[in-house]
């Protein structure tokens, strides 16, 4: 899993690439994010982005929506064919089908322009947290390598330690996002956890976030472990099957 | 079963129309055959009285003597003007005692008034029993007939059903609805799902292309708006470029409302109801607001709504208080109804009266401001199904009250 290479070493920079067409946005975001200690590569279209990406390791991926030749959607589902490296969407629309169709592509987040600087450091970092998700372990340290610690859930074994998610024996590449997301279900076996309260540990976002990005995660992450494994309780949310 | 027993269901018109139109048919029957059974048997009569007569004048001539087999007491008098007028054989049909009628005959032979008197009982009674039976006949069709058609009208009911749910989803926003189930019958129902078929198609076309040209304003805006707001981030600090800075901010602002605006005017926005406690809510997007302002909630207030859009109206309602207001503004939360309350000059009288407008703040004394937070408010709370009402406090200060719907749950 390409998760444990983020902040392999403490001064290691962050490694962000943007894809924006709009080139005032590219440079002012590439040199606002510089500021804040990332260091980032830039594309102007998303072929030129799917080549960079290719080239070298990154940590995290900004995308705009709207690109020309390989939009933005088009490019996170190239990306997530062989990587699960965190995504960002940035969309000038906002309206649901732009949303809904980036997040369905594999995106773990999106935002909508304009955005502060700020803002989209702080969404940059809730996201690298995820993808650098340990669990506090509960348990004191372990003899080894722990089989007897793995969670079961029907032929879906996770084993919370080493991050790793198997299916009937196959391991499964879920993105962090998704993980963190399987991860927040298996703490709560047979608990209803709601969108709201999801939002807010898995995103870290208020009352004000969009709900359709749980939806649309928990969509993916069934997709991936099994639709049964995850039952939606109408109007309330959603919980993982024993 | 309540549907069924709506009296004013066309499925009971069209029944009482098949039992109309049947109980007409067995009337002009019924009439028909009785005049025609009755005129049969009269004809019998005076041809019974005929042969009768005959022998008795017969017998009369050949003897002198009028046989006389007549309940003479009765003879009718009528019957002895006509004979004696007409000098012929004339019959007299006396019903005179409905259960026992009579067909009398006359006949005037040699100055004298021979009678004979048959009875017509049994073909008064057979008649009779025949009326009965066209009425029991017809009771016993009207029994099977009516069903009959109220099972028959379902169909075009479920039809008509149909159009009306899919009308009324089409009202509700479900602009996918249809009401056309393929091709059957060229008749008045097939007719209006094709209007209203048509209707959703039109409403749809425009809707979407409003939504896309919103889109379109939206990308069009916000790239140049984005890399203006990222660009002054860049700049050194200085007085001027806070001066550029809260200048980016209003403009950010403006599009981002007018672009809201737009949204909510096209009849696209969708409620995301979650049931929300309204205490944390209002909690957190007061501090969103960014403004101080005293919250005041009691007891533990739950509602069925979309929190981004309760978010985004109390923000308006708040800062939109501070900002015109003067302070203390007080939010207070009590059941599923958020008042946000300052003690400034209050709201003008046309904006209490006609509700909040576009680009008119209304008085100077409310000081600066586009005017777009209060009606974007006001699209939010129509849209999660609430009520936001604007009033002034007899001491003094603006008062926005948003009523919103109960959560099913309490």
């Amino acid at each position: 899993m390409s998760v444990s290479e983020v902040g392999s070493g403490p001064s290691a920079p962050v490694m962000v690439l943007l894809v924006e067409d709009d080139e005032v946005i590219r440079k002012t975001v590439a040199m606002a994010l510089e500021r804040y200690g990332y260091r980032v590569s830039a594309a102007g279209d998303g072929l030129a982005g799917l080549e960079s990406f290719r080239e070298q390791r990154h940590d995290v991926l900004l995308l705009d929506v709207m690109l020309p030749g390989l939009d933005g959607i088009g490019l996170c589902r190239r990306v997530r064919e062989h990587s699960q490296v965190p995504i960002l969407m940035m969309s000038a629309r906002g309206d649901a089908l732009d949303v809904v169709s980036g997040l369905e592509a594999g995106a773990d987040d999106y935002v909508v322009k304009p955005v502060d600087t700020s803002v989209l450091v702080a969404r940059i970092r809730s996201l690298l947290r995820r993808a650098s998700f340990h669990p506090v372990s509960a348990q004191p340290a372990e003899p080894g390598p722990g089989v007897a610690t793995d969670l079961v859930f029907g032929d879906l074994t996770i084993d919370p330690h080493g991050l790793e998610v198997r299916r009937a024996g196959e391991p499964v590449a879920l993105a962090p996002t998704e993980l963190r997301l399987l991860l927040e279900f298996a703490a709560n076996p047979g608990i209803v956890l709601d969108r709201r309260t999801l939002l807010r540990d898995v995103w870290d976002y208020g009352w004000d976030g969009d709900s359709r990005v749980v939806d649309l995660c928990v969509q993916r992450l069934r997709k991936k472990v099994g639709a049964d494994r995850i039952e939606t309780v109408r109007g309330f949310g959603y919980k993982l099957r024993r | 079963m309540r549907r069924l027993l709506n009296w004013r269901s066309l499925r009971w018109k069209i029944a009482a129309l098949a039992a109309v139109a049947c109980c007409a048919v067995a009337l002009a029957i019924g009439i028909l055959v009785h005049k025609a059974t009755f005129e049969r048997s009269m004809s019998l009569g005076r041809e019974r009285a005929s042969v009768q007569m005959q022998a008795d004048v017969g017998e009369y001539l050949r003897t002198g003597v009028a046989p006389d087999h007549t309940d003479s007491q009765r003879i009718p008098p009528a019957l002895v003007e006509q004979a004696n007028s007409s000098g012929q054989f004339t019959t007299w049909y006396d019903t005179r005692n409905p259960d026992t009628p009579w067909m009398w005959g006359a006949q005037p032979v040699h100055g004298r008034l021979l009678f004979v008197q048959m009875e017509m009982g049994t073909e008064a009674r057979d008649l009779r029993a025949l009326d009965r039976h066209v009425l029991e006949y017809s009771l016993a069709v009207l029994t099977v007939v009516v069903p009959l058609a109220a099972l028959a009208a379902e169909l075009p009911n479920r039809r008509l059903r149909r159009v009306a749910r899919t009308a009324r989803r089409i009202a509700d926003g479900d602009l996918d609805a249809r009401a056309s189930q393929g091709g059957r019958g060229g008749d008045e129902i097939a007719e209006i799902s094709v209007a209203v078929d048509a209707m959703a198609g039109a409403l749809q076309e425009r809707l979407l292309g409003e939504q896309r040209f919103t889109a379109d304003v939206a990308h069009e805006l916000r790239t140049p708006l984005m890399g203006l707001v990222t660009s002054t981030e860049l700049l050194p600090e200085s007085e001027a470029t806070e001066l550029v800075r809260d200048r980016v901010r209003a403009l950010r602002s403006l599009v981002e409302d007018l672009l809201e605006i737009t949204r909510i005017d096209a009849g696209a926005e969708r409620a995301d109801l979650a049931s929300v406690p309204l205490d944390q809510v209002t909690e957190e997007s007061v501090r969103r607001a960014g403004v101080p302002a005293r919250l005041t909630v009691t007891g533990d207030p739950f509602a069925d709504t979309d929190p981004r859009r309760l978010d985004r109206i109390i923000v308006n309602l708040v800062t939109n208080a501070h900002r015109h207001g003067r302070p203390p503004v007080e939010v207070t939360v009590s059941g599923t109804t958020i008042v946000v309350r300052d003690h400034g000059p209050g709201f003008p009288d046309a904006l209490v009266v006609n509700g909040p407008q576009r680009f008119r703040t209304g008085a100077a004394e409310r000081g600066r401001g586009h005017g777009l937070g209060l009606t974007i408010a006001v699209g939010h709370a129509q849209v999660i199904g609430g009520r936001l009402t604007f009033a002034n406090a007899p001491d003094g200060g603006a008062i926005a009250t948003l009523h919103l719907p109960a959560d099913d749950r309490s």
